[in-house]
This record gives C-alpha cells, structure tokens and sequence, in this order.
C-alpha cells in the first residue's frame, strides 16, 4: 500500500485492487469529507498522474466520473473544481449512505435477521462502546 | 483488421533445441500502454524482434499495425532494444540532431522537452555518463518520434529508482497528446505498474493471460501477486 499526497489530498493506493475506483472513491470521500472545500481547485489529471505513477487515462475517467456525480466541474482553461454548491454535497453524501444502507439491509435479510434482529443488535453493539469509553 | 496495433497467432520459433516461442497468441489493442511481462527467457525479446521483422516465424502469422513486419512497418515503430548504447563522442543535442536526419518522425522539440522532464542535460556528452543518464538518452531518443508504435525492451534494467520516476514523468506527460501504441517489457514492475493499461502475461514462449489490468487486479489482485500465482502454476503444470 502506498501512501502518498498530490496537493493537499492524501491517497492510499493498492496495486492489488483497480485503480480507477481508488481514485475515484479517495477523492468523492475527500469531498464529501469536506478535506478538500468547496469550490477549491483539484489538481490536474497530469498533475494527479505524475503524483501518483498512474496513467493519465485511468486518472481522466474518475475524473469524468466525479463530473457526473456533480461533485466536480471544469472551468474552461482553469482546471477542475469542486463544486461550490454545499446542497449537492449533502445530496450526493445521502446517496451513497442510501445505497450502503440499501446492501446492508439486503445483506441482513439473507442471514435470515427481522429489522428489529438488526436494531436491537446495533443499540446493544453502540451501548458496549460507550460502556468502552466510561468505564 | 487494423484495430489491432499487434496481432498474433501461433507463433513458433526455435533457435536449436531451444523453443523461444512455442504457440505464442497475442492481439494488443492500439493506444494503450501496455506491459509485455514474463521471467527471463519467456520470449518477450523474441517477439519484439519479431514484430521488427529482425526474425521470422518458423510458424504462425504476426502482423504489426495491420500489415506484416519489414521496411514499411519499421518507419512506424520506434523500438528500444535491451541493452541499447549510444556514439559514446556524441553530446545529447547532437545525438538529437543526429536522430532527426535518421528517424522517421523524430520531433527534436519533444526531444528537448523530453530531456527536460528526464533532468538530462543538453550538453551532456554519452561516454560521461552513468548508466541511467545513457538509458534516458536512448529512451527519449525513442519516445520523441511521432510514431503508431513505440516498443521498448527492458527501459529500465540497470537503472536507479529516481532515474525510473524521472522516465515515467516523461511517459505521462507525454501521453495523452498523441494517438500511440506503447508496449514496455520489464521485470521490474514497482514503479510502472500503474502506467499500464493492458498485459500480456508470457511464460515459456507462450501467453499465460492478456487483457485489461484492472480486470486483472479485480480477478487476481496485484501484479506481484499474479506473478507468484501464475507462474508458480504454470513450473507445476509443465513440471508433471
């Protein structure tokens, strides 16, 4: 694993998974996170490249992804920039928690569990930590 | 078909009773960065020079940007061999110079920026130069041409960490702006693996797997581990 920072926004990429879905997912949760502000410049596709040693064309794709996520936009002759706008932030913040909420129900109704099962179980798991914390 | 930048089929080639290539398949799609990977012995320099017409098939058909390999092919390939040396009295600029009267499509300018990107110095003359400052000349010698097909054989053996970084910096900013087809062997993949888009994986004169690196990552994890997979495999399967 191999850490690096490209303009102020670390990643942490792994040569035994796809690279492309890195990229994308570091820099979305860097966003979402609020790591990198709103409105603030992103580096360069050949800046990110050349930070990273990862091709240009995988770089470029997360990028046109992260556009049509809404989360990013070009600027003619400027570079790429995050958008400024915070509601679609939020908006895109819900989605993904919606979809991870959508696989875990799923998950939990092919081990057989009821929504209460699932409830009950999280209240106890977030009791034993507090319990953790003060002892 | 021409959307192929190499395209292969049972290739064979022996050299004595030593199989170099024993039914070799290939088909490399165009404008990518590809690595050609495999042991020592696997048949990758085979196949390189067999895709410059320097040797033929004993069997099985090749082509090369939809044609087969000779004079007319070798003006579109720009090809590094392993182990290439320079005019040892030349400096860089006239190494540069040199290549622009010699090499179909040798841009002096990208030479230049090149040679920027690669910290080699203009006035650098060959035989005063370390290993790695020698393989950056000859690989910028080769990536400056405005070719379909760069192949490079082996770009970074013998040469240091930072002289590789400098070489792939040169690589990125280089692609992107030309419509290329670039093929690199190397055992060494640390520093490159992320620079590939597509592999072929050889062993033994013969493909073990091709295809997109990142179907290759998902399927298999990373290339590190691919290798002491596959080939550890393929020492047991042709070992029974």
């Amino acid at each position: 694993m191999d850490q690096k920072e490209v303009s102020g926004i670390s990643f942490q990429i792994d040569f035994s998974q796809p690279l492309y879905e890195q990229i994308l997912n570091q820099i979305r949760s860097a966003i979402v996170r609020g790591e990198i502000g709103l409105g603030e410049k992103i580096p360069s596709v050949r800046e990110l490249a050349r930070g990273l040693h990862i091709n240009p064309n995988t770089v470029m794709r997360a990028y046109q992804e992260l556009e049509r996520d809404g989360l990013t936009e070009k600027r003619r002759g400027q570079g790429t920039f995050v958008t400024s706008s915070s509601k679609r932030v939020e908006a895109f913040r819900m989605e993904v928690a919606k979809e991870q909420i959508h696989t875990f129900i799923e998950q939990m109704k092919n081990l057989g569990l009821t929504w209460e099962n699932v409830r009950a179980y999280i209240d106890q798991l977030l009791d034993d930590d507090k319990g953790g914390e003060n002892p | 078909m021409t959307d192929w930048a190499v395209k292969g089929e049972a290739l064979f080639k022996s050299y004595g009773d030593n199989k170099a290539l024993s039914g070799l398949d290939l088909a490399i799609p165009k404008n990518k960065i590809v690595g050609i990977l495999g042991p020592n012995g696997c048949g990758k320099s085979t196949l390189f020079r067999m895709m410059t017409g320097l040797v033929k098939p004993d069997s099985g058909t090749i082509e090369v940007l939809g044609k087969t390999p000779g004079w007319r092919t070798n003006r579109e390939i720009a090809y590094l061999p392993d182990r290439a040396r320079w005019y040892p009295n030349h400096s860089v600029r006239q190494a540069f110079q040199w290549a622009e009267s010699f090499f179909p499509g040798f841009e002096i300018e990208s030479a230049v920026k090149l040679a920027r990107y690669m910290d080699i110095d203009l006035h650098l003359t060959v035989k005063g130069m370390s290993r790695g400052q020698e393989a950056r000349l000859m690989l910028i010698l080769c990536i400056a041409r405005r070719v379909p097909l760069i192949v490079l054989d082996e770009p970074f053996s013998g040469i240091d960490v930072i002289s590789r970084e400098h070489i792939i910096d040169g690589i990125i900013d280089f692609i992107g702006e030309r419509e290329q087809t670039i093929l690199i062997s190397t055992h060494e993949i640390h520093e490159i693996e992320g620079m590939f888009e597509y592999v072929l994986l050889m062993d033994k004169g013969k493909a073990l797997w091709s295809g997109d690196i990142e179907e290759l990552r998902a399927q298999h994890g990373s290339l590190h581990t691919v290798f002491r997979s596959f080939y550890k495999r393929s020492v047991i399967t042709n070992g029974s």
